[in-house]
């Protein structure tokens, strides 16, 4: 069982605590959302997770190994993939190229200076199959950054998605989308349950109260309340913190 | 990735190779049009054509600004010259020796300057290479400041003889010709997608799972080893080394030519160097100070063709397929 | 080795790393602001020296060189910023760096011209040419004890400029963060030529003072830029404060690796094998600080911007 704990995290810049003991913990199959008020700290608490920051104090473990001491990459080869809120893809180059270069980090060594990479038949093929699994098989010769912003996005969760992760850190998927977009990105998280444990940041309520089997709530740097949907919906301290927020 | 190094046109396509057989040919056509001088001259042209290539490996496809190449270019001359002088007469022997010297300075500089990034390496590429050029100056054993002859080539065997001074030119030729096809593979390879993609973005990168750091170490030690062989065969050349190979503006001037034949351009590195010697050759015809002209090129250079010559020369990005 | 010969050396590390404070502070503003990469800042320096040495021979005044370096530099420079520099400004450092190569080609050759290829000597003011007793025992030239002095004040100016007026603090603001800076609605463009010409004062001083001790030449510029870059890696882009922590521990470090370090060498070596080791440590020492700090701290000791 896949199993995603992060226990009293914390992070400091000067005077400012960003993360303030955060506790949280996230089952296999799960989709667990993370939502609060901007500026709450989630996309520090994201970095925190990912390795792009490191903890004043606090553990980080995925299915019992600690990842607290690794940098960003060793976590991505445990098992713990990220996307991230600014869409950061390569758009100088093909959509395959992009899911490529996202197979082959977890396909062996990448110090291979001679054998032509384009007679790797399997990498093709993963690619091509990676491509099926998010529905951008029909774009795949186009360049990244011609694509439209919801393509983008799904290439991005695509990338992610190549070291076939165990716990997948979801940074504002559905951001900056139209609502046809959301629809395809919220129906595209629904089935990645069947294989990982999702860690979703969002601020769309429609694809949380649709996707999440439980809801964190974090406010000021601190996990408010956690509990199912419906408990949050109904949690009286967590409608007063948005109040004045729209909901779907 | 082809996005990355652009899409020569099919007509174009034909060029290296007939570039390549115009140089095999030149030594031999050269005694009879009366341009015997410029056998040499064409040659060190290729030397720095394959410097100039390897600062392109890092510069182009890992977005690495170094700044110090000629170091590296430095350390292998005075890695031959040293052995050299200890009495070791093999090509096979001595070159290896170069590559495997600059390597080394390579790798234990690039552990250092690759924990920065942006200005800071460029600056601290700068100021190692220099540091190496102060190296050089205290060698007291080989001439400090004022350099040091070298009038013996390394044997090559196989019957050749280094000091005919065709043979030496088909034998540099030869090697750039192995560099540049190495070079090609290796952008095709896993290898050179990876450091695109570094270069492009690399907390993506890291994000993926890619061992960054060690990935651009081993560029960076590759493009030192393959200055470290162009500084060998510059000594040679020259029958001559002196710290001045080395100085920092040697550096900025490797940069130059990769700039100006184009960054990450397959072409970009001997195109540049070819040019950039060429010109200076003509203006020194012309003028005793000919870095004017030059400096007011590079200067134009920046503002008009900043992706350079061969940027001009190759089709707009992302037409071609993998 | 006595103590007198400790504090002339160390007096004449204190010097050293005054010098390259002036070079370096004006670096780290340019580059900590306008976030530009000039590597024409050393042009910058011999030209000071140049025209210092070109007046003081023509006037016989030492004051009159010094002010007219500084002044004819700066305006030198005031063109230089509004002809090139300023649509470097925001374009990539690669790009900065070719371009600012350039102006070094065009600024050696353009001496060449003017002055010719040989070497230009300067001296001391008749004035200043001999040394003071400033401990019993401890004679200084007292040409480099006025280089400490001015250099010192210098540096407290600086200081002053930087925490104590209102363009220190857009400077400081600037640094720290420029789109913000001028969000605030600070006259960007002006605070960009001024600092460049406080930058190019800064260096002309240095090569007007240095002038009568080193030798002015072409590519000394090229000479002291990388120690004024090292200086700036260490202390770190954009920080005054760093420049000046840096310079300090620079000129320290330089002056142990030349003259300390042979002598602590010779208690044990032989004679020849010093000789030969002595230059490549007093090389070296330098860039083992800098690759010490780097090791630590990959954006300098005090990093302006985080």
């Amino acid at each position: 069982m896949s199993h995603f704990r992060v226990a009293g995290l914390v992070k400091r810049f000067g005077a400012l605590t960003a993360t303030d003991g955060v506790s949280l913990e996230v089952a296999r199959g799960e989709i667990h959302a993370l939502i609060g008020p901007n500026g709450a700290g989630k996309s520090t608490l994201v970095h925190l997770m990912s390795g792009l920051l490191r903890p004043d104090a606090g553990r980080i473990e995925l299915d019992g190994v600690d990842l607290t001491p690794l940098p960003m990459e060793a976590r991505t080869r445990a098992g713990l993939s990220r996307c991230f809120q600014i869409t950061s893809i390569f758009p100088r180059a093909t959509v395959r190229d992009n899911l490529l270069l996202a197979v082959q980090a977890c396909s062996g060594s990448s110090l291979r200076l001679f054998a032509d990479r384009g007679r790797e038949t399997r990498l093709h093929d993963a690619a091509q199959a990676l491509a099926e699994r998010v529905g951008l098989q029909s774009v795949t010769a186009r360049i990244a950054g011609t694509l439209p912003h919801g393509a983008q996005r799904q290439l991005d969760v695509a990338l992610a998605l190549a070291a076939r992760p165990k716990l997948l850190l979801l940074d504002e998927p559905l951001a900056g989308m139209g609502a046809e977009d959301s629809e395809t990105m919220t129906a595209l998280i629904a089935t990645l349950k069947a294989d990982m444990a999702v860690l979703l940041i969002e601020h769309d309520m429609k694809a949380v109260f649709a996707l999440a089997d439980r809801v964190s709530v974090l406010v000021y740097g601190r996990v408010l309340v956690s509990g199912t949907v419906d408990q949050i919906r109904a949690d009286a301290r967590v409608q007063a913190v948005y109040l004045g927020t729209e909901t779907a | 990735m082809t996005s990355v190094t652009g899409h020569t046109s099919a007509r174009l396509r034909w060029a290296p190779w007939a570039v390549f057989a115009l140089l095999a040919a030149f030594p031999l056509v050269a005694p009879l049009l009366g341009l015997d001088f410029y056998v040499g001259f064409v040659r060190r042209g290729m030397v720095f054509a394959m410097a100039a290539a390897s600062l392109n490996f890092i510069l182009g496809f890992g977005g690495l600004a170094a700044l110090g190449h000629a170091g590296f270019l430095g350390v292998g001359a005075y890695a031959l010259v040293a052995l050299a002088d200890a009495g070791v007469r093999s090509a096979w022997l001595l070159w290896p020796a170069a590559m495997l010297a600059a390597a080394i300075a390579s790798a234990i500089i690039g552990l250092v300057v690759l924990r920065t990034r942006g200005v800071y390496f460029i600056m601290s590429t700068l100021a190692f290479a220099q540091m190496l050029y102060s190296v050089a100056v205290s060698l007291r054993a080989y001439g400090g400041d004022d350099g040091y002859n070298l009038f013996e080539r390394p044997a090559f065997g196989l019957g050749l003889d280094s000091a005919h001074e065709p043979t030496f030119y088909w034998v540099v030729l030869g090697l750039l010709a192995l560099v540049m096809a190495l070079f090609d593979r290796a952008g095709r390879s896993r290898f050179g997608h990876a450091l695109a993609g570094i270069r492009d973005n690399e907390t993506r990168m890291r994000a993926l799972g890619y061992p960054v750091q060690r990935l651009l170490l081993v560029a960076f030690v590759v493009a030192g080893a393959v200055a470290g062989l162009a500084g060998a065969l510059l000594v040679s050349h020259n029958a001559f080394i002196s710290p001045a190979t080395m100085h920092w503006t040697q550096s900025a001037t490797l940069l130059v030519m990769v700039v100006l034949g184009g960054i990450g351009l397959r072409w970009g590195g001997p195109l540049g160097a070819a040019v950039w010697i060429a010109l200076e050759e003509v203006l020194k015809h012309f003028t005793e100070y000919w870095h004017l002209p030059l400096g007011l090129l590079l200067i134009a250079i920046v503002f008009v063709a900043p992706r350079g010559l061969a940027g001009l020369l190759a089709t707009p990005r992302g037409t071609g397929a993998t | 080795m006595t103590a007198i010969l400790f504090f002339e050396q160390m007096l004449n590390g204190l010097g050293y790393g005054l010098m390259l404070f002036l070079l370096a502070a004006g670096l780290t503003l340019v580059f900590g602001i306008m976030d530009m990469m000039n590597l024409a800042h050393g042009s910058l320096f011999m030209a000071g020296a140049y025209l210092a040495a070109q007046v003081q021979g023509r006037s016989g005044s030492f004051v009159l060189a010094v002010a007219a370096a500084v002044v004819g530099v700066a305006l030198l420079a005031l063109l230089l910023e509004a002809l090139l520099v300023r649509r470097l400004y925001g374009r990539d450092h690669l790009a900065q760096v070719l371009a600012t190569f350039g102006v070094i080609l065009v600024a050696d050759d353009a001496v060449k011209l003017v002055w010719g290829a040989a070497p230009m000597m300067a001296s001391p003011p008749a004035a200043l040419s001999g040394p003071v007793e400033l401990l019993p025992g401890l004679l200084y030239p007292s040409y480099r004890l006025v280089i400490l002095v001015a250099g010192v004040l210098v540096a407290l100016g600086l200081y002053l400029l930087v925490n104590h007026t209102r363009v220190g603090m857009l400077v400081r603001a600037g640094a720290s963060n420029r789109p913000m800076a001028e969000f605030m609605g600070v006259r960007v463009d002006r605070v960009f030529s001024g600092l460049f010409v406080l930058g190019a004062a800064l260096a002309a001083l240095a090569g007007a003072l240095l002038g009568p001790l080193t030798a002015v030449q072409i590519g000394m510029g090229e000479e002291i830029l990388i120690p004024s870059l090292v200086v700036l890696v260490i202390g770190g882009i954009g920080s005054v404060r760093g420049a000046f922590v840096a310079a300090m521990l620079v000129g320290m470090v330089d002056t142990i690796g030349r003259a300390f370090v042979p002598m602590a060498l010779r208690s044990f070596l032989s004679p020849t094998v010093v000789s030969d080791l002595a230059p490549l440590v007093a090389g070296l020492a330098t860039y083992a600080l800098m690759a010490g700090v780097l090791a630590f701290k990959p954006a300098g000791l005090f990093p302006a911007r985080g």
